[in-house]
C-alpha cells in the first residue's frame, strides 16, 4: 500500500513540524482553557446568592453592547451557563486565531523564508505541505479543546455542557483551519493571508453579536458560521447537532484550499500586491520602525476604541449590579468603604486590564526586532552610521510610544462612559487613570526590551512580563495571595485616583525597574554579536 | 582620525562561534585606493571577516583597524565612509527596491541622485518592486545600487555578484572599475576567480580562517608553476626528470608542473626523450587555488 503521491512525505514532515511547533500551541491553549476554567471558579464566588445571579442575569440582559462580545446569554442561574455565555464566543476566536497562525505560518510563512523550497524539492508530495499545515491547524483545535474540557471539568464545570462548550472551540478552531488554508493560497505574503482570514473571522464575530443584539431573523443568524456556535446552547439545549455544519464547512473550505493550491504557482498569491513607489520617503530609524510598526499599530488603535466601548458599558452596567448587591450595600452602610472607593478601584481594574492588552501589543513591536535580525534586514542598516542604541533606541522608541497612544483612546471613550454614569467618577479622574497606568505598561514592556537586547535566544522570555502581570492582576486576588506576591504585577502600584486615599511610592519604584530593565536591554544590543545567518 | 595608508589592517584576528573557530589569526591588509580581491572557498570565513570590519561581530582576538578607526568602538564614525553590499541581501517585504535604496542610503547621509538614476536603468533595475517580488539577483542590484550611489572612499563587497547573470556582471565590473577610478577603495569577496582578475590589484586567499597567500595577481602567479602536458616518443628515465614536480607518467604521455624559473631546464631534460606534442600553460587561479589545497591537504594528512 503506498500513499498517493500528492501527500507523499507528509506524515514525516507533520512529525518534524509539531515538534518545532508544538510550543507555539501554548499561549492559545492557556489563553482558553484560563477563559474557560475561570468562569467556573469564579462564578460561585462572584455570584454566591439566587438574588446575585438574577441581577447578573439583568443585567447582561439589559446591556445588548454585553452581547456584542459574548453573544446571547441564554442561562445565567448555573456555572455551567455563565461558562458558555462567558467561553463561548472568545474562546472560539481565540482557538481560531491560533489556527489561522499556524496554518499561515506553515505555508505562507515558510514560502516567503524559503525554507518551503527546500521543502519542496525535497521528497514530497504537492499537496504534503498544505496537508500538513492543515493538520497542524486541526490538532491544535483538538488540543484546545480537550484541554479545556478536562481543567473546567475538574474545576467543577457539569461533564455535557463542559464537554460542548470545549467541543465548539475545537469546531470554530477548525473553521479556522479551513478559512486560512484558503487564504493562505489568495494572499501574497504570510502576512497579506493571515489578515484576510482574521477579518473575516472578526467581521463574522461582530455579526454574530450584533444578530443576537438586535433579535435578526433567523436566516441571519443562520447563516453565520459563528452562530452556529452559540446555538449549541451548551448547559441550556446540549445540542451537538449545528457541530456537523461546522465540520462539513471545514471540508468544504478545505477542498477549496487543494483545488487552490493545486492551481497557483510557488510563493504566489492570487492577489498581486501594487507596485510601490520608485522613490522612497523613509529615511530614519524611526520612520522605518514606524513603518513596520504602521499596520498593527493602526489595527490595534481599531481595536483599543472597540475595547474602550465595551468596557465603557461595563462600567455603567457595573453600577447597576453593585447598588444591587446586598452584600455591598451592607459594607456601605457600615462605613466600611465608601461608594467612591469602590468605583474607583473598579476602575482602575479595568483600566489594568486595558494596560494589560496593551502591552500584548507593544511586547509585539519590540519582538519585531529580533525577526528583523533573523530575516538579516538589520544587518544592512547598522552598517550605515546608525550606531546600534539608535537603531534599537527606534523601535524601542515605537513600541513605548504605543502604550500612552492605546491607553489614551481607550481611556478616552471608558472615560465619556464613565462620567455620564453618575458613579462619582469624572471624566478627568477616568483618563487620568487611563494615563497613570502608563509606567506600569512601560515597565511590563521593559522585560521584552531587556530579553531581545541581552538574551535574545530567549525571546519566549519577552512575555514574562505579561504573563505574570496577567496572571496576578486577574487571578492573584480569586486566590488569596499575599500582597508581596500581588506586588510583583507593576498594576498592583498604579494609584487609584479615583480612591480617597493613594500614593505615588509604588509607581516611582515601577518606573525604577522598567528604567533598569530598559538599561540592561540597550547595553545587551551594542555589546552582543548580531545574528548571522 | 589618522589618514593612513592602510584601509584595512587586521593582525592575528580570531573569531569563534561556541567551540568552532571560524577565523584563526586572520592578518589581512589592503592599502587606500586599491580593489583587493578576497577569495576563499565557502565557509573559509569571508563574511566573519568582513561582520567583524563592520562591527556587526565582535572579534574574540587580534586587532583590526578600518579607515584608521576601531571597527567595534568607532563604529558611527567609520560607516559615514564606507558602503557595505552584503553576501544575502533580504529587503523589508512590503518596501519597493527604490525605498530601500533611498533609505539605505539618507542612512548614510545622503546618494549622488544622479548616479543614482543612472545605475538603476544600467542594472535594469524595476525599483517599484516590493521586496518580495525580487529575485536573488534583483534584490543584489538594489544592495548595489544603493552603496555604489554613495560617495563612499571604502566599499566593502561581500560576493556582490552572486546571482547576476553575465551581463549583468559586466555591468557591475564596468561600474566597480569607475568607482576604482574616482579613487574608491575596495575589498571585494568573491569565491570565483575570474571575477576580481580583472580588477583586483592584490589579492589575498583565505582558507579555513587564516589569509593563505596575498600579493599581486602576479606575485602569486609567480610562486606559482607553471603545468606541462607531452607527448614523448620514448619512456624517460626518472632520474632524468628532477626539474619537474608533480610527475605523472601515462605510457609516453607527461603531465607535470614546473617551477616559474625551471621551465628552461624542464625543456632541456624532456628534448632528448622526443617531444610529439607539448602544451605549456602559464598558472591559473584555478590550479593555484587547487595547489593551496592540496598543501592544506597535505599538511592536515601530515598531522
Ligand atoms: N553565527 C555563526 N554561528 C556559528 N558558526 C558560524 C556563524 N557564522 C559563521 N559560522 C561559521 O564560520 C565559518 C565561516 O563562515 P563565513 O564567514 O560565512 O564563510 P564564507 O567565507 O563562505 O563567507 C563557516 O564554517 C560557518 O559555518
Ligand atoms: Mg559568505
Amino acid at each position: 500500500m503506498s500513499a498517493p503521491a500528492a501527500v507523499t512525505g507528509a506524515p514525516r514532515l507533520l512529525r518534524a513540524s509539531l515538534h518545532h511547533e508544538a510550543r507555539s500551541f501554548a499561549p492559545w491553549i492557556a489563553i482558553v482553557t484560563a477563559l474557560s476554567a475561570s468562569s467556573v471558579l469564579v462564578y460561585p464566588w462572584v455570584f454566591p446568592t439566587q438574588a446575585d445571579r438574577e441581577g447578573l442575569a439583568t443585567l447582561v440582559g439589559s446591556n445588548p453592547a454585553l452581547g456584542l462580545i459574548f453573544g446571547p446569554a441564554f442561562d445565567l442561574s448555573t456555572a455551567d451557563g455563565f461558562n458558555a455565555w462567558r467561553a463561548l464566543a472568545l474562546g472560539g476566536l481565540f482557538t481560531a486565531l491560533g489556527a489561522i497562525f499556524v496554518v499561515t505560518r506553515a505555508t505562507r510563512g515558510q514560502e516567503d523564508s524559503g525554507q518551503a523550497e527546500l521543502l519542496a524539492s525535497g521528497v514530497l508530495g504537492r499537496s504534503s505541505r498544505l496537508l500538513t499545515a492543515v493538520a497542524m491547524g486541526l490538532v491544535m483545535s483538538v488540543v484546545v479543546g480537550v484541554v479545556s474540557f478536562l481543567v473546567a471539568w475538574a474545576c467543577g464545570g457539569g461533564v455535557e455542557s463542559t464537554a460542548l462548550l470545549s467541543a465548539t472551540f475545537t469546531a470554530t478552531g477548525w473553521m479556522g483551519t479551513g478559512i486560512a488554508a484558503v487564504t493562505s493560497q489568495l494572499g501574497a505574503e504570510a502576512r497579506a493571508s493571515s489578515s484576510l482570514a482574521v477579518a473575516t473571522f472578526g467581521t463574522l464575530f461582530i455579526l454574530r453579536g450584533f444578530a443576537y443584539s438586535v433579535e435578526a431573523a433567523d436566516w441571519a443568524i443562520w447563516i453565520n458560521p459563528l452562530a452556529w456556535m452559540t446555538e449549541t446552547k451548551p448547559s441550556v439545549d446540549n445540542s451537538w447537532a449545528p457541530l456537523g455544519l461546522a465540520v462539513a464547512l471545514t471540508a468544504v473550505t478545505l477542498a477549496v484550499a487543494f483545488v487552490l493550491q493545486s492551481r497557483r504557482d510557488f510563493g504566489q498569491g492570487a492577489i498581486a500586491p501594487a507596485p510601490g513607489p520608485a522613490r522612497g520617503r523613509t529615511r530614519s530609524p524611526f520612520a522605518l520602525a514606524l513603518r513596520l510598526n504602521r499596520g498593527s499599530l493602526i489595527a490595534w488603535a481599531v481595536g483599543f476604541g472597540v475595547l474602550g466601548t465595551v468596557f465603557g458599558y461595563f462600567t455603567t452596567a457595573i453600577t447597576d449590579l453593585l447598588s444591587a448587591d446586598e452584600g455591598i450595600a451592607q459594607i456601605l452602610a457600615a462605613g466600611a468603604t465608601t461608594p467612591e472607593d469602590l468605583f474607583g478601584a473598579f476602575l482602575a481594574t479595568i483600566i489594568s486590564l486595558v494596560g494589560i492588552i496593551s502591552s500584548i501589543a507593544c511586547v509585539q513591536m519590540v519582538l519585531r526586532v529580533r525577526k528583523e535580525e533573523m530575516e538579516d534586514r538589520v544587518e544592512p542598516l547598522i552598517a550605515t552610521p546608525v550606531s546600534r542604541p539608535r537603531y534599537y533606541a527606534a523601535h524601542v522608541g515605537v513600541a513605548l510610544l504605543a502604550a500612552p497612544v492605546f491607553l489614551t483612546i481607550a481611556g478616552l471613550v471608558i472615560a465619556s462612559f464613565a462620567s455620564g454614569a453618575d458613579i462619582g467618577v469624572t471624566f478627568g479622574e477616568a483618563l487620568g487613570q487611563a494615563l497613570v497606568t502608563v509606567p506600569a505598561v512601560w515597565t511590563v514592556v521593559a522585560v521584552s526590551i531587556a530579553v531581545v537586547g541581552a538574551r535574545p535566544r530567549l525571546a519566549i522570555a519577552a512575555w514574562a512580563g505579561v504573563v505574570i502581570s496577567f496572571a496576578l492582576t486577574l487571578l492573584g486576588p480569586t486566590f488569596g495571595l499575599d500582597d508581596w506576591v500581588l506586588g510583583i504585577s507593576p498594576y498592583y502600584h498604579v494609584p487609584h485616583l479615583a480612591t480617597s486615599a493613594y500614593s505615588w511610592g509604588g509607581l516611582a519604584v515601577v518606573a525604577l525597574v522598567g528604567a533598569l530593565l530598559c538599561g540592561v536591554g540597550f547595553r545587551g544590543f551594542r555589546h552582543r554579536d548580531l545574528a548571522t545567518s | 582620525m589618522p589618514d593612513t595608508a592602510q584601509v584595512i589592517e587586521t593582525q592575528g584576528l580570531v573569531k569563534r562561534f561556541g567551540r568552532f573557530t571560524a577565523l584563526d589569526g586572520l592578518d589581512l591588509s589592503v592599502a587606500r585606493g586599491e580593489v583587493h580581491g578576497f577569495l576563499g572557498p565557502n565557509g573559509a570565513g569571508k563574511s566573519t571577516t568582513i561582520r567583524v570590519l563592520l562591527g556587526l561581530l565582535r572579534a574574540n582576538g587580534g586587532t583590526a583597524r578600518l579607515l584608521g578607526g576601531d571597527p567595534w568602538s568607532d563604529v558611527v564614525e567609520l560607516h559615514q565612509r564606507l558602503a557595505y553590499v552584503p553576501g544575502d541581501v533580504a529587503l523589508w517585504p512590503s518596501m519597493s527596491g527604490g525605498e530601500a535604496i533611498d533609505l539605505l542610503g539618507s542612512l548614510r547621509g545622503g546618494l549622488d541622485d544622479a548616479r543614482r538614476d543612472e545605475l538603476v536603468e544600467r542594472f535594469e533595475l524595476d525599483p517599484t518592486k516590493r521586496g518580495r517580488q525580487y529575485s536573488k539577483g534583483n534584490r543584489q542590484k538594489v544592495a548595489i545600487v544603493a552603496a555604489l550611489a554613495s560617495n563612499a572612499e571604502l566599499l566593502i563587497l561581500d560576493e556582490p555578484t552572486s546571482g547576476l547573470d553575465p551581463l549583468m556582471e559586466n555591468v557591475f565590473q564596468e561600474v566597480l572599475g569607475e568607482a576604482k577610478e574616482r579613487g574608491t577603495t575596495v575589498l571585494l569577496s568573491s569565491h570565483i576567480l575570474s571575477e576580481v582578475e580583472t580588477l583586483a590589484d592584490r589579492l589575498s586567499i583565505i582558507r579555513a580562517g587564516r589569509i593563505v597567500e596575498t600579493g599581486t595577481l602576479a606575485q602569486i602567479r609567480g610562486n606559482a608553476r607553471t603545468s606541462v602536458h607531452a607527448t614523448l616518443t620514448r619512456t624517460p628515465a626518472a632520474a632524468d626528470l628532477a626539474a619537474l614536480h608533480d610527475v605523472h607518467l601515462d605510457g609516453a604521455r607527461l603531465t607535470a608542473t614546473v617551477d616559474a624559473d625551471g621551465i628552461g631546464p624542464a625543456m632541456s631534460a624532456l628534448a632528448p626523450y622526443g617531444l610529439e606534442s607539448l602544451t605549456v600553460a602559464p598558472p591559473s587561479l584555478e590550479s593555484l587555488f587547487l595547489r593551496l589545497y592540496e598543501d592544506e591537504g597535505d599538511a592536515a594528512g601530515a598531522r
